[in-house]
């Protein structure tokens, strides 16, 4: 039997945030079954046998189909379950872009994001978990707001509200206007025309689509950006790594193979957060412990957002270069032609990098000549400083992206309405929407608020 | 029942058809339903409230058709659900159509007194006692006295005690409803001069009239059968404002001689010019105020300011410039008791079987105070019976809307409805109030057969017209295709009627050549706009719907009555004062409550599951 104590179905991530190997995205509630369905293929034996896990392909039914992941999905039904409720859960690789696809499929299909704590409290309420002692629930609810605080003050600090907070403005009045022309029909109001309100919508929503637009690019901002120095033994990827991390954080020595396995420094460039990786140099392994190292390099270039391919300029030849630009290919790169104070490289070099489409730059780790324009090279890799934040402010979590969305789209059906000729009411059904989903970051807005705005403006009544 | 106004008319009627033995007490029976200030009825949101008190079988909707003058449907350019009827009425005969539909009222018996003592005792009502000693017993009150508790008339500074102007107040029951403790504030509220229609010149002024036909009130009544009158629209202007602004300084208002807070959707003319100095004219409405009297209301001029200035603003209106004033506006202050004092169905938390309906709950207006009746009185009866009390629910209409706001939230201004306090607006339209109500009503017991089976047959026809819509097509080229292209709704090839009817411009009386000729005949057009309404609507309400279902989930999580908010370790002090002295009676009210955080929502969920357990167990 469902628990008939809750409608919606919620989602969040169970496992920590950050970049561990898998995470686990949970869904609970009545139609948890019925969304999982939705995004797997047909055909996959999800839902045929609860507490058995599947492995599925997990598909973005918006798409025509993209497949996001290979999942292994696991049905625990109701009332047998952690939450009492029916509950899917999903494990997907941890990078931040699949589980953010994930989510955004499953929000798309009808969840709502859960609050902090809210699993718990579904297990509790369903009678799931017993506490009977008032020390226990208090312990719970304390740690929910912990959590909470942690995470307003991580996601949300305070930015995105200030910016809201003009649109929103723009939105509120945007209501008022209509409102008063519904509930005082008999007054002589002077409000603006239909067209000026359809025009003010639109750009109120353009500029919240930009704030939404965002979204990518906040998520990674957030989390900070992988880059992975990459490129063959001795090419001085530990000594730039250590230009870039400002201090003597990897091994350097004259003996190739030194760094064996990755190393990872949280490092700002130009003020963008960025997790710089070192890695063993690429070369055919002369041992186990070699060929760990260069395995987890193969990983580590496709787990990083950008590749910065190092080269000896001194000492590597046309073909180990190409050899290198082809095995990071699929990545976006930035290519260091290193050891400039030992002369200029063979030209032959320059070629096989331009060859591959980019154009290298050029440094000398030990003299730091050069460092400053790889920096920002690798910055221009990362979305270019120049589109970054255009407003100072990017979204970060899903649930915001998810609420901005709904606000856009309400804004939208608004001026749709109201070019077609439909009455306030059905534009302000959009509005109420799209007001109360700003609300939501940036603090409720009742409707007491909303008629003193309309006695503020407009002179009314009898 | 205490009052004769429109909160206690309604509850006397309701709590006689409901089989309680019913006495209203009122201080002056020749004033039974008397309209203190605009003699109108119904505008947008109120009039909705007026289709609803009716399809549950009160009777405002039935004495404003009989007694209703002009009529006119507001919004009427607009959607369906903003749609809402409004009259201005004969003020007297209002009176006389009101006492004597009560008089006929079985087991309804009408007594002229003051109240003056509220009867307790061990936490229940057992009577109250009348100014000249009497002693009424009775196991359930309700309290709905206006304006009247310590009632206070300002005109300049001329102040005098008053219940309304020229009538009594009630002091020593204001006295006994403060003893028993409940949380009492200061209102204030004010009404224009009465003119002398003879000495007005028309001629400089527009005229407004009314519908032809009227839209009626109630779905009891076929046709507004009365000859119906016209208003008349004239302006102020800067010789006016320049005249208000020289006397601001002998208004109670500017002054600071009047504390309570008045309503801002119905500012003092006073006001108007002082906050918006820059508007050049303000509108004003001239209305009769009955077919047998030259008395005139003037709408949008209420004032307290000295009889004098009154009388020199008035002058410089264009067409009022030999106008003879018949009586002078004024202010009135007066006590209400905070709502949320009151439980969901209008019974005060502190006294078992009292009841408070009306301006006595911080509302404003004849419609807020009729529904509110309307609910206290069932509720009344059914505590003398012995039955289970009853709820209008907030998905079930504005009054519902209306109670859930003030129980919850409380009154800092006097409260007056609007569509937009209402999540799910668009299901609440005056056209589908029956569809709403009449059936609980009739369970209630305050429907009568020949409105039930009005409803019945009116539901069969609306039900017939969404059949006969289905499968029907129209095809370009055909007959119907072209008379629709004439009305500007153009269709390319074959069209299902069904889709058509979400156009904005497709209405009724489009309708009626789309279906076929005997599916619309003996059907009217308001039943056709039912259904034609519910389709264009339909997209919309569904998401609305879908929210104020989960609203409604949400607030079935009760907080029983004697809950210790105390005893919740881990809310913190002040959240815990709130709520004790809020005494919210669901989790949503809770939520509510300022300073609760979802944390401490979450907390009280938790403590009243445990509640509930232990008492399950035993
Ligand atoms: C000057 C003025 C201006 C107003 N202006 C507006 C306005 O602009 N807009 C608006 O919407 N509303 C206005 N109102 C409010 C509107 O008139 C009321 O909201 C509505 O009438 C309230 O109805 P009620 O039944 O609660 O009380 P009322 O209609 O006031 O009826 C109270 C009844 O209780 C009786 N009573 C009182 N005390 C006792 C007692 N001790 N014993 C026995 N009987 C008693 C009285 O005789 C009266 O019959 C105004 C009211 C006044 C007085
Ligand atoms: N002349 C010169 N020598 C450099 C430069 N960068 C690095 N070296 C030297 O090259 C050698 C290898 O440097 P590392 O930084 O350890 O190279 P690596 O790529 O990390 O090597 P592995 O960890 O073995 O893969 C050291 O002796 C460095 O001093 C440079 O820009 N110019
Ligand atoms: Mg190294």
């Amino acid at each position: 039997m469902q628990s008939e104590m809750f409608e919606d179905t919620i989602v969040a991530v169970a496992t920590p945030p950050g970049r561990g190997g898998i995470a686990i995205v949970r869904l609970s509630g009545r139609n948890a079954l019925d969304i999982a369905l939705a995004c797997v293929p047909a055909g996959s034996r999800l839902g045929e046998t609860p507490n058995r896990a599947v492995i599925t392909d997990l598909v973005n039914p918006d798409l025509a189909g993209e497949i996001l992941d290979r999942a292994v999905v696991t049905w625990f039904r109701a009332p047998k379950s952690y939450t009492g409720e029916d509950i899917v859960e999903f494990s997907v690789h941890g990078a931040p872009v699949v589980v953010d696809a994930a989510l955004g499929v499953l929000l798309s299909l009808g969840a709502r994001p859960a609050t902090p704590g809210e699993f718990t409290l579904r297990a509790f309420l369903n009678g799931r978990i017993d506490l009977t002692q008032a020390e226990a629930v208090r312990d719970l609810v304390n740690a929910q707001t912990g959590h909470q605080a942690r995470l307003a003050q991580r996601q949300l600090r305070g930015e995105l509200s200030h910016r809201l907070q003009p649109l929103k403005e723009r939105l509120l009045s945007l209501i008022v206007q209509l409102e008063s022309t519904v509930e005082f029909v008999e007054d002589d109001l002077e409000t603006e025309s239909r067209a000026a309100l359809v025009k003010e919508l639109v750009s109120a929503a353009a500029d919240l689509d930009a704030l939404t637009a965002s979204y990518r690019l906040g998520r990674l901002v957030a989390d900070g950006f992988g880059v992975a120095l990459v490129g063959r033994p001795n090419a001085g990827k530990s000594s730039l790594f250590n230009r870039l991390v400002r201090t003597e954080r990897a091994i350097v020595t004259a003996m190739p193979g030194t760094t064996r396995d990755l190393v990872s420094e949280p490092v700002e460039l130009e003020g963008i957060p960025v997790r710089l990786v070192d890695t063993a140099g690429l070369r055919e392994a002369e041992n186990e412990v070699e060929q760990i190292g260069v395995g987890r390099t193969r990983t580590a270039i496709v787990d990083a957002d950008v590749v910065l391919v190092v080269i000896d300029g001194s000492l590597d030849s046309s073909d180990t270069v190409r050899a290198l630009l082809d095995e990071t290919r699929h990545a976006t790169r930035v290519v260091a032609l290193n050891k400039s104070d030992l002369g200029d490289p063979d030209p032959s070099l320059v070629e096989a990098i331009e060859d591959s489409g980019v154009s290298p730059v050029s440094v000398s780790a030990l003299s730091g000549e050069g460092v400053d324009e790889v920096r920002q090279a690798v910055v221009r890799a990362i979305g270019g400083s120049a589109d970054l934040a255009p407003s100072g402010v990017l979204v970060t979590n899903a649930r915001h992206h998810e609420l901005l969305t709904r606000a856009s789209k309400g804004m939208t059906a608004a001026s749709v309405a109201l070019s077609a000729g439909y009455s306030e009411e059905i534009a302000l059904v959009g509005l109420h929407e799209s007001l109360q989903s700003l609300g939501e970051l940036t603090g409720e807005t009742v409707i007491e608020d909303i008629l003193g705005r309309i006695f503020a403006t407009f002179c009314v009544g009898k | 029942m205490i009052g004769a106004g429109h909160a206690g008319c309604e509850a006397a009627h309701a709590s006689a058809r409901l089989g309680a033995k019913t006495a209203l007490v009122t201080i002056n029976l020749d004033l039974v339903g008397q309209m203190s200030c605009n003699p109108a009825i119904g505008g947008v949101a109120k009039g909705h409230m007026v289709r609803e008190i009716d399809a549950l079988g009160g009777v405002m909707g039935i004495v404003a058709d009989r007694t209703g003058i002009q009529f006119r449907l507001l919004n009427r350019s607009r959607g369906p659900a903003v749609q809402s009827p409004r009259c201005q009425s004969d003020r007297a005969q209002y009176r006389v159509e009101m006492r004597s539909i009560l008089e006929k009222t079985p087991g309804l018996s009408l007594q002229q007194a003051e109240v003056v003592e509220l009867l307790i005792e061990n936490g229940r009502v057992s009577g109250v006692e009348l100014v000249d000693s009497r002693r009424l017993s009775a196991r359930a009150l309700v309290l709905t006295t206006g304006t009247f508790l310590n009632g206070l008339v300002h005109i300049g500074d001329h102040t005098f005690a008053a219940g309304r102007s020229g009538e009594m107040p009630a002091i020593r029951l204001a006295e006994s409803v403060r003893r028993i403790g409940f949380r009492m504030g200061r209102l204030k509220t004010g009404t224009p001069p009465r003119l002398d229609a003879r000495t007005i010149d028309f001629s400089q002024m527009e005229r407004q009239y009314g519908d032809d036909p009227p839209v009626p009130f109630s779905f009891l009544t076929k046709r507004i059968e009365q000859p119906q009158i016209w208003c008349h629209i004239a302006y102020t202007n800067q010789q006016v404002h320049d005249s208000i602004r020289g006397n601001l300084d002998r208004s109670p208002l500017y002054s600071g001689k009047i504390e309570g807070t008045g309503p801002r959707y119905c500012p003092s003319i006073e006001d108007k010019v002082v906050k918006f100095p820059q508007k050049e004219r303000h509108q004003l409405f001239l209305e009769p105020e009955g077919y047998d009297t030259y008395e005139t209301y003037i709408n949008g001029l209420s004032t307290s300011l000295p009889v004098d200035a009154q009388q020199a603003m008035l002058e410089r209106i264009p067409g009022l410039e030999q106008v003879k004033m018949l009586r002078p506006g004024y202010a009135i202050e007066y006590d209400f008791v905070d709502p949320t004092e009151l439980r969901a169905n209008l019974e005060t938390k502190r006294v078992a079987g009292l009841f408070h309906a009306g301006q006595i709950n911080g509302t404003s207006g004849y419609e807020e105070a009729a529904g509110q009746g309307l609910v206290a009185g069932v509720n009344a009866a059914m505590h003398a019976l012995g039955r289970e009390s009853w709820v209008f629910t907030r998905d079930q209409g504005y009054v519902g809307v209306m109670i859930d706001d003030l129980v919850s939230r409380g009154a800092e201004e006097p409260y007056r409805m609007f569509t937009s306090r209402s999540e799910a607006r668009l299901t609440l339209r005056m056209d589908t109030a029956d569809r709403r109500l009449t059936e609980t009503g009739r369970r209630l017991g305050l429907v009568q057969e020949d409105r039930f089976q009005a409803f019945r047959s009116r539901s069969a026809k609306v039900a017939a017209i969404v059949q006969a819509i289905e499968g029907v097509r129209v095809s370009v080229g055909s007959a119907v295709a072209d008379r629709l292209a004439d009305a500007g709704i153009g269709i390319t090839g074959t069209t299902q009627v069904s889709a058509l009817l979400k156009r904005p411009e497709f209405h009724v009386e489009h309708l009626r050549f789309v279906l076929p000729a005997n599916a619309v005949e003996g059907v009217t057009d308001e039943e056709l706009g039912v259904v034609l309404n519910d389709e264009k609507y339909a997209g919309y309400v569904s998401s609305q719907v879908e929210a104020s279902k989960r609203a409604h989930a949400a607030r079935k999580r009760v907080i029983p009555g004697d809950f210790d908010f105390a005893s919740v370790s881990g809310l913190s002090a002040e959240q815990i004062e709130k709520l004790t002295l809020r005494r919210p009676e669901t989790l949503s009210q809770a939520e509510a409550v300022s300073g609760m955080t979802p944390a401490a929502v979450n907390l009280l969920a938790v403590y009243l599951e445990l509640g509930a357990r232990r008492a399950a167990r035993g």
